[in-house]
């Protein structure tokens, strides 16, 4: 974890409201791994809360970081406004991150803005046999499929791109062909959740990367809290900034 | 370099800069960041006995120049503190402040007396968390309440007492001229402001809690006017808090009346936030001609 002024490389549109900017920050990018996040100082001085970026690559010998941020509330638009050379205060990296270890088969899931941190674990974890599922609201939201280190279905809310259906439906067929050894998921609450009841019902381990509001995202605010179950059914809260933000989907309470 | 140091009811601090309850944790989280020792003091998470689950998500969120808050003092518990947290923070060169609250008058003069045989430095009794509904506030809204709970209080607590007072009151300074009379130590404000945020395309709360805390620069006039009346009227120490990011920020609290600040939110904007504060009130200082920081304190103009 380390705090540096990282520098815009490119800040360019990756698809329908989404924007990818390239930070040259070789310190966090030497200690990232997939399913990480940074946290980032808009750059003016009306935002006191910083904003959580999940890291989609990272290059340790180039030191560079990848993010795709949707430019929804006036934060994300100052920081998608950036132009090349400008600078920007980061924090990072920060969370815990996927881990794909000893997994021959992984199916990983992403929906929408969620897609950028599966693009992160394909590239770690991705084997010939994993097989990653993206959802989109339509063709022109979709990326992260051109490059994909494994082969990818998608699917979209409108038809326009593959099926229209939900993600989980070709997830289904494919657990259907075969078993995965893992799942690996970032989306919107509704998709984790039924990705997260798959994965229970069929007894596949699944990592579930959660989003919340952040304050101080190194673990000391509790602002970003989630119910997290035992197996007991007693329960806690725990912190997305620092416990995960990925989380064994067997403990998540996603309606909690 | 000017001296920032003070004597703050008996204890020693080495600038007037103290993290804030609540955004700060126990103080681990941001000694992997920086030595925490460069700080005055810490008022650590608000504690009570037993520990305590806070509220459930969505616990933030930022508004203008601020953020509302209801997080519902989630914390390990006085007990849990005492065993785990304490021996490491009272190994670094930092005044410790225990922050804490009860459900009743009993429960906090139960917390304060935990704390008794501990090396915590002082103590700060919230009973003005706007979060929880049976957590604190309910004691600090009128000065006959606030004056009997820390009356009862103050016969329980072996260190020195700083009584957090709420800003969602008529008239502040009723309360912290009570808990003078009733003898505090010291007085902190503000706690946060009560507020609410609304998402207009849910048509939802955005807080699980409904209203929440604001705080951040949002909130400084208001606490700078609240912390100027009320070192009118008292003459126990005040320690001064509400949106400072800055060390003028911080000296402008002291010209007010305050002798020491907490800086909160400010520490999630930039997490070198208090160490810098510290650096920047001693440039001030050094351009005022200050040799001692302690000499600006209350010496505001006003009209």
């Amino acid at each position: 974890m380390q705090e540096i002024r990282a520098k815009v490389l490119s800040c360019e549109p990756l698809a329908a409201g989404l924007i990818r900017i390239i930070l040259h920050a070789p310190e966090i990018a030497a200690q990232a791994k997939a399913g990480q996040f940074i946290h980032m100082l808009v750059p003016d001085h009306a935002h006191v809360l910083r904003r959580p970026i999940s890291l989609m690559a990272f290059d340790k010998e180039a030191g560079t970081l990848t993010l795709a941020i949707q430019p929804k509330g006036s934060g994300t638009q100052i920081i998608c406004a950036m132009k090349p050379g400008d600078e920007i205060t980061c924090l990072g990296p920060l969370g815990t991150g996927f881990d794909g270890a000893g997994a021959q088969t992984i199916y990983f899931v992403g929906g929408g803005v969620g897609v950028a941190p599966i693009c992160g674990a394909m590239d770690a974890y991705a084997t010939e046999t994993s097989h990653a599922f993206f959802g989109f609201r339509g063709a022109q939201y979709a990326y992260g499929m051109t490059q994909a280190p494994c082969a990818v279905s998608a699917v979209s809310d409108d038809g326009t791109l593959g099926e229209k259906a939900l993600v989980t439906k070709p997830l289904l067929e494919k657990i259907g062909e075969k078993r995965p050894d893992l799942i690996m998921a970032c989306g919107p609450t509704p998709m984790l959740a039924a990705v997260q009841k798959i994965a229970l019902e069929q007894g596949i381990p699944c990592q579930l990367s959660l989003e919340e509001r952040m304050g101080c995202a190194i673990g000391a605010c509790l602002g970003c809290n989630v119910k997290i179950v035992a197996e007991d059914g007693s329960w806690t809260y725990q912190r997305v900034c620092k416990d995960g933000p990925v989380f064994d989907a067997k403990v998540v309470d996603m309606h909690g | 370099m000017a001296d920032l140091s003070l004597n703050l009811c008996g204890v020693h601090l080495k600038n007037p800069i103290i993290a804030a309850s609540g955004t700060f944790g126990f103080g681990r989280e941001y000694d992997e960041l920086y030595g925490i020792s460069a700080l005055g003091g810490i008022s650590v998470k608000g504690l009570c006995l037993g520990g305590r689950m806070g509220n459930p998500p969505s616990r933030l969120t930022e508004t203008p120049s601020g953020m509302l808050n209801c997080v519902g003092l989630q914390n390990p518990g006085i007990e849990s503190f005492i065993e785990h947290d304490l021996p490491w923070l009272l190994t670094k060169d930092v005044a410790v402040i225990a922050n804490f609250f009860g459900t009743s008058i009993d429960t906090y003069c139960q917390a304060a007396e935990a704390f008794a045989p501990t090396g915590v430095h002082m103590l700060e009794m919230n009973i003005s968390c706007p979060n929880v509904h049976d957590g604190g506030v309910a004691f600090g809204v009128k000065p006959e309440s606030v004056y009997e709970i820390t009356k009862a209080v103050k016969q329980h607590a072996k260190q020195p007492l700083i009584v957090k007072l709420t800003p969602n009151v008529s008239d502040i300074t009723e309360n912290a001229l009570a808990a003078q009379e009733a003898g505090a130590d010291a007085i902190s404000l503000i706690n946060t402001l009560t507020g609410i945020a609304v998402d207009v395309h849910r048509r939802k709360m955005i807080l699980s809690n409904n209203t929440g805390g604001l705080s951040g620069p949002a909130v400084r006039p208001v606490a700078l006017r609240m912390v100027w009346q009320c070192a009118k009227k008292v003459s126990i120490p005040i320690i001064g808090l509400g949106g400072i990011e800055s060390g003028e920020d911080a000296a402008a609290f002291m010209l007010c009346g305050a002798q020491a600040v907490q800086v909160g939110t400010a520490n999630f904007t930039d997490p070198f936030a208090c160490p810098r504060i510290a650096r920047e009130l001693g440039e001030y200082c050094d351009a005022q001609g200050v040799a001692n920081a302690q000499e600006i304190v209350g010496t505001l103009k006003s009209y």
